[in-house]
């Protein structure tokens, strides 16, 4: 009888230690490499403002069956944008929250603000999948020198990694970096390539040599999540409904169209 | 207690024998003679896809390390520095798709140099994985307070299937393709203890594929 009670104790209390840890929260730090872009440079010079919001970005999000999820990616995704608008601009300097004075304008052709409008992400538990992934929806608007916005554009980076069954932070912050990565690849290459950004660049006096980038590929290995444009969309929708068709990829968002 | 030893010690023996039932298959198609010179390097890239299918990155070490050794040793690039140095050129939406588009690639800023500066010569996309195909039996394991066992036998059978599709980055073009397909089925039989006899498909197409991946380079000129 003693030995059943001891081992009902052990019972009740393995039981609760796994409670416990069901209901920990798994905090990530995302970290990781900070590669210069090898593009042709936007010949401007460029006032780049970081919101609070962008700067300390961190997500939040208890999910069932694997507790809460802290994943603060601010400072990799601030640094990674700092090494990226070196590279893309001929200069670059931080600037305060817009409108800017003429003064506070001066020496710079416009202004580039990068947002992140939606992080998420899917443990192989949620996806049935054995990837851990996770999407970053960024929305970049350039405005003249005058405060006249010349387009703004929504880019949706992905990234996916293994995970080993101890690891899924590990894994959580990996595929972060890749799509963060992702979502810069599309800004540095097409960026120069968007007619508002070409048209602008001739209004200030330096035209550009589009990037004549191998963008057929790009084109080619787009994730389900994104389509070019609105009438794309609309047609997948109308796919969707006059075809009875039950699992089509509906994009969650729209990239490369420019709302100016 | 010396019987015991020695039965267990025979199923054991035998256990070794049936272990790792793998059968494999490598092709091998050619574009184009290869050579590398001993200052010269590859990458092995793996295809990413936002499907479920893509090169564990496991698998792509595995080919790493067996061409970094043995008698005649390559000189291997990092592939996440690779990635790195070339950013945003071999992103999974960004890389070049067929050898045909390098012309292009090798125009943008910088990229022609930065190839150069570390003399790699061949870049070999890696692209499958590793699947169960079937799975069956039934195993069970109870623990209770006057000790537990498992009984039965459960088995799955795996497929690894992978490509390597290898350009010259110094002529711009496809020299070839190697495939590997292995199969093999794992057990687990439970008798008291769990006995695993696994099979590993995926590393056997691994090491077929490294080996040829290795004349396939090395061997014509």
């Amino acid at each position: 009888m003693l030995q059943f009670r001891a081992l009902l104790g052990q019972s009740l209390l393995v039981t609760g230690m796994l409670l416990s840890l069901q209901s920990c929260t798994t905090s990530v730090v995302v970290e990781g490499t900070l590669p210069t872009p090898l593009v042709s440079i936007i010949p401007a010079r460029m006032g780049v403002y970081y919101s609070d919001k962008f700067r300390y970005f961190k997500h939040e999000e208890v999910i069932r069956d694997s507790g809460g999820w802290s994943i603060d990616l601010g400072k990799q995704n601030l640094n990674f944008f700092q090494n990226l608008t070196k590279s893309l601009f001929v200069g670059v300097q931080e600037v305060g929250q817009p409108p800017l004075t003429s003064e506070e304008m001066q020496g710079l052709d416009g202004v580039f603000i990068p947002k992140i409008e939606k992080y998420g992400f899917l443990t192989p538990s949620i996806s049935g999948l054995k990837f851990y992934s996770a999407s970053i929806e960024y929305r970049v608007a350039m405005y003249d020198k005058a405060g006249t916005k010349i387009g703004d554009w929504n880019i949706v980076g992905y990234g996916k990694s293994e995970g080993g069954m101890f690891s899924s932070d590990d894994a959580i912050n990996e595929a972060t970096v890749l799509a963060i990565r992702d979502g810069g690849a599309r800004i540095a290459i097409e960026l120069i390539d968007q007619p508002a950004v070409q048209a602008w660049l001739q209004s200030i006096g330096e035209p550009s040599q589009p990037s004549a980038a191998p963008l057929a590929s790009a084109e080619r290995n787009k994730s389900p999540e994104t389509i070019e444009s609105a009438e794309s969309l609309k047609s997948a929708e109308s796919l969707k409904s006059a075809k009875g068709v039950e699992s089509i990829e509906i994009p969650e968002s729209v990239d490369g169209v420019p709302d100016a | 207690m010396g019987s015991l030893m020695r039965n267990l010690l025979i199923v054991f023996f035998w256990l070794a024998l049936l272990s790792g039932c793998v059968s494999s298959r490598i092709e091998q198609s050619r574009d184009a003679a290869t050579g590398i010179m001993s200052n010269e390097a590859i990458v092995l890239l793996g295809r990413a896809s936002y499907n479920e299918k893509q090169a564990e990155e496991g698998f792509t070490e595995c080919i790493a390390d067996i061409l970094s050794q043995g008698d005649n040793p390559i000189r291997l690039i990092d592939q996440k520095q690779f990635r790195d140095d070339l950013y945003p050129w071999f992103e999974p939406r960004t890389a070049p798709t067929s050898a045909d588009e390098l012309g292009k690639l090798f125009n943008q800023p910088g990229v022609q140099d930065r190839i150069s500066s570390v003399n790699v010569r061949y870049l070999a996309w890696i692209d499958g994985d590793t699947i169960t195909i079937d799975s069956g039996g039934s195993m069970s394991c109870t623990i209770s307070t006057f000790g537990g066992g498992c009984f039965g036998m459960s088995y799955w059978e795996e497929d690894a299937s992978y490509e390597a599709a290898i350009w010259d980055l110094k002529e711009m073009t496809s020299t070839g393709q190697i495939s590997a397909d292995a199969n093999g089925t794992s057990y687990i039989a439970g008798l008291i203890i769990p006995i695993p006899i696994l099979a590993r498909p995926g590393n056997a197409a691994c090491k077929g594929l490294a080996k040829q991946l290795r004349e396939f380079i090395v061997g014509e000129t």
